[in-house]
């Protein structure tokens, strides 16, 4: 890896631009993480193969990938060490707590971080000027989760009255309640009763879900991750609450395709507003089915947001044509790449560093598929309102 | 093992009948005691959520819960008790349990459960290899080293877990697994048959180690080591057992919680922490503790969910947890040393 700003400096052609992947692939995230990893290679081989970056004659793209094993010190370390061995931009990381460690590291070393998924506010509330964010946040995916949810009761013969809020009592889960139960208050929808629960211990929800039953809530809405979010799943198969729906809200589990096959009746009507790589997207389809041809597993939308990532710092040296990582820094707030997930246009950043053209897209299990409801630009299918999933 | 029938009586008889006796007066103390503090908090909980299905719904899982986590710590408590060594790889055997019983039920296409008749003596032997080649040189070693190799070890079973059956969870689906109605309460059958499990693990446990020579000697080793070695037990083959038997529990564990589990290589670290707090409950290297420690701590978060709602539900796992340490702190039927 023989990059240097200072080669270029000296007028020396550049051969190699390091790029730094940090995520955990390994730990309890390791399936989002090992994805992640791969979707980041594939877009590198995609720019490489298409000739490098023209502007920097050509220069060839290197992924320098990093197991943070979901540990914010770890990530950290590696932060430091990729950044030491050349890295010119990183990306990551996957949890919020090591993504809030790389960006005071990225800060402190002027390199630029691009985030694929780290849904935590607060990280770009501190004022940094070299992290940005390509996912939704807690608090849009909150917001844009009421209002969908509230749009598709409207529009079918059972508005939305009453919603039950199920969520992990971790940063993601409290953000994504506030924003989501300040969003259907105001839309005059009660969100009662709301429920926390510790995702790292938790082993039966039977209980939640029958105070869930004893209020009368016709949604219940969960903010969780996989494993908890499936045990909520099998609790509303033994209870059998009466529900019009089951609601994920940045739901770590209900978009995702293993769902399908680990969720009692195939989880068969739940819905998720989530993120996503658009399915109604040539380029994103393309990916998604190279993917699965090599590594015999659908993508998950990580692995395309790590994809995107690593094609806004490849745009960025494009426009710059430097390696001087100040310089990426402002071609990066300047992007104007558009995303292969679900986005309101191209990818644009605020001052903050946030995507103010990040979207949620709503998906419903349907027939053992999930597929992409709405909004009906976005829509591959007709959403089912009320889906009861007893 | 050799074992001489004059000395062991002489060894044993006395202290046992005396333990008895003083154990029995003071559990039934310590029993009712807790009961009425569980009343106290049921009925709480019980004007708090303001239903009584949620409340009899929260009893339930609470007890069934309970027995899962002491399905988990019973195999930490024993090789605790007998080898004083902190079994951290305890969660990630029980993981490796779980992947045992997905393998047998793709492979076989078999019930579940009938996975026990390969993960209890694959686990024990295991169990058994772990201590004869690890363990056994560093016995006599600060405490520190067997709790490294226990860390080393579970670090180890997770990773290997992660290289040979990759990230992605896999799930066992157990045949007929439907809601049944249990005191006003609906409960998951797969939940009740693993605390069924957990009942006659513990039984099983406790006849092994009361009722047999091998327990006998077991229990000799663990109360005096040097005095057990006077008297010809092979101290070196009892530990070699004795972590081989908190394997297999780890193993049994394993099988029955599978088919209600998301099965990950670091599926058995959820069960971790409360496994620890179950062992120090119930008296570390109590077998019949775990049992009660599991249900103590399983009603706790059940019903501390329900009195603090939006609060986590292992902080009121965690004040007992201080409360009955301050209190009692050999655990709730540890023995005053």
């Amino acid at each position: 890896m023989s990059t240097s700003t200072e080669s270029t400096e000296a007028g020396v052609t550049v051969d190699e631009v390091v790029i730094g992947s940090l995520h955990p692939e390994s730990g309890s995230s390791a399936a989002d993480g090992q994805q992640m990893a791969r979707g980041a290679q594939y877009a590198v081989d995609a720019i490489n193969e298409a000739g490098g970056i023209e502007s920097l004659g050509g220069a060839k793209l290197v992924l320098s990938s990093a197991d943070t094993q979901g540990k914010p010190e770890v990530g950290q370390s590696e932060a430091t060490r990729l950044i030491q061995e050349g890295a010119v931009a990183l990306i990551g990381t996957y949890q919020s707590a090591t993504s809030a460690n790389v960006a005071a590291v990225a800060e402190r070393s002027k390199v630029p971080f691009v985030m694929d998924i780290s849904s935590l506010d607060e990280i770009l509330d501190q004022g940094y000027t070299y992290s940005f964010r390509l996912q939704p946040n807690a608090t849009l995916m909150g917001t844009q989760g009421a209002e969908a949810l509230i749009a598709m009761g409207e529009a079918s013969d059972e508005p939305v009255e009453k919603v039950a809020f199920l969520y992990e009592q971790g940063n993601f889960g409290q953000a994504t309640l506030k924003s989501f139960q300040a969003a259907a208050e105001e839309a005059g929808v009660t969100v009662d009763p709301v429920i926390s629960y510790d995702a790292a211990s938790v082993s039966d929800m039977t209980t939640q879900v029958q105070q869930v039953a004893a209020s009368g809530a016709d949604v219940l809405a969960v903010a969780g991750y996989y494993r908890d979010s499936l045990l909520v799943s099998q609790a509303v198969d033994t209870i059998k609450p009466d529900l019009d729906a089951v609601f994920g809200v940045a739901n770590g589990a209900y978009d995702q395709p293993q769902f399908v096959t680990d969720a009692p009746n195939g989880g068969e009507g739940y819905f998720d507003a989530n993120y996503h790589w658009d399915v109604t997207n040539d380029a994103a389809v393309e990916l998604a089915d190279k993917y699965e041809a090599e590594f015999g597993e659908p993508i998950r939308t990580g692995a395309v947001l790590s994809y995107d990532a690593v094609m806004v710092i490849a745009a960025a040296l494009e426009e710059s044509g430097t390696v001087d990582t100040t310089d990426l820094r402002d071609a990066i707030a300047d992007s104007s790449y558009e995303p292969l997930v679900v986005s309101n246009g191209p990818v644009s950043f605020d001052e903050d560093g946030e995507n103010t053209n990040a979207s949620i897209v709503v998906m419903q299990v349907q027939d053992g598929a999930i597929k992409q409801v709405y909004p009906d630009d976005r829509a591959e299918s007709d959403f089912l309102y009320p889906a009861p999933v007893n | 093992m050799t074992t001489n029938t004059q000395p062991r009586a002489e060894l044993e008889a006395p202290p046992v009948a005396r333990r008895r006796i003083r154990l029995s007066r003071e559990m039934t103390k310590t029993l009712v005691v807790t009961v009425v503090i569980l009343t106290i908090v049921a009925v709480a909980a019980g004007i708090v959520s303001g239903s009584t299905t949620v409340l009899t719904q929260a009893l339930v899982t609470g007890v069934l819960t309970g027995g899962i986590y002491s399905l988990i710590a019973m195999g930490l408590t024993l090789i605790y008790g007998v080898l004083h060594i902190i079994n951290f790889a305890n969660g990630a055997m029980v993981a490796l349990s779980l992947y045992l019983t997905y393998e047998v039920v793709s492979i076989f296409g078999v019930h579940p459960y009938l996975a026990l008749v390969i993960t209890i003596p694959v686990m024990m032997g295991l169990g058994a290899l772990v201590q004869a080649v690890l363990l056994n040189p560093v016995m006599r070693a600060p405490i520190h080293t067997q709790l490294l190799i226990t860390i080393g070890l579970a670090l180890a079973i997770e990773n290997l877990l992660l290289l040979v059956f990759g990230p992605n969870p896999l799930s066992v689906q157990l045949p007929g697994n439907t809601g049944v109605p249990v005191l006003g309460a609906t409960v998951e059958l797969s939940r009740i048959y693993a605390f069924i499990g957990s009942l006659v693990l513990v039984a099983a446990l406790w006849l092994l180690l009361k009722r047999t020579a091998i327990g006998t000697a077991i229990r000799a080793v663990a109360a005096n080591p040097e005095g057990a070695r006077l008297v010809g037990i092979n101290i070196k083959g009892i530990y070699i057992l004795t972590f081989a038997i908190g394997a297999a529990a780890a193993g049994a564990a394993g099988t029955l919680i599978a088919p209600f589990s998301t099965i990950q290589p670091t599926a058995g670290a959820i069960f971790n922490l409360t496994a620890f707090v179950v062992v120090v409950l119930g008296g570390m290297g109590n077998v019949p503790g775990a049992l009660v420690g599991g249900l103590v701590v399983g009603l706790t978060e059940q019903l501390g969910a329900l009195i603090f709602p939006g609060q986590s539900p292992l902080l009121a796992v965690f004040v007992v947890f201080l409360i009955v340490l301050f209190v009692k702190p050999k655990g709730v039927f540890g023995r005053a040393s």
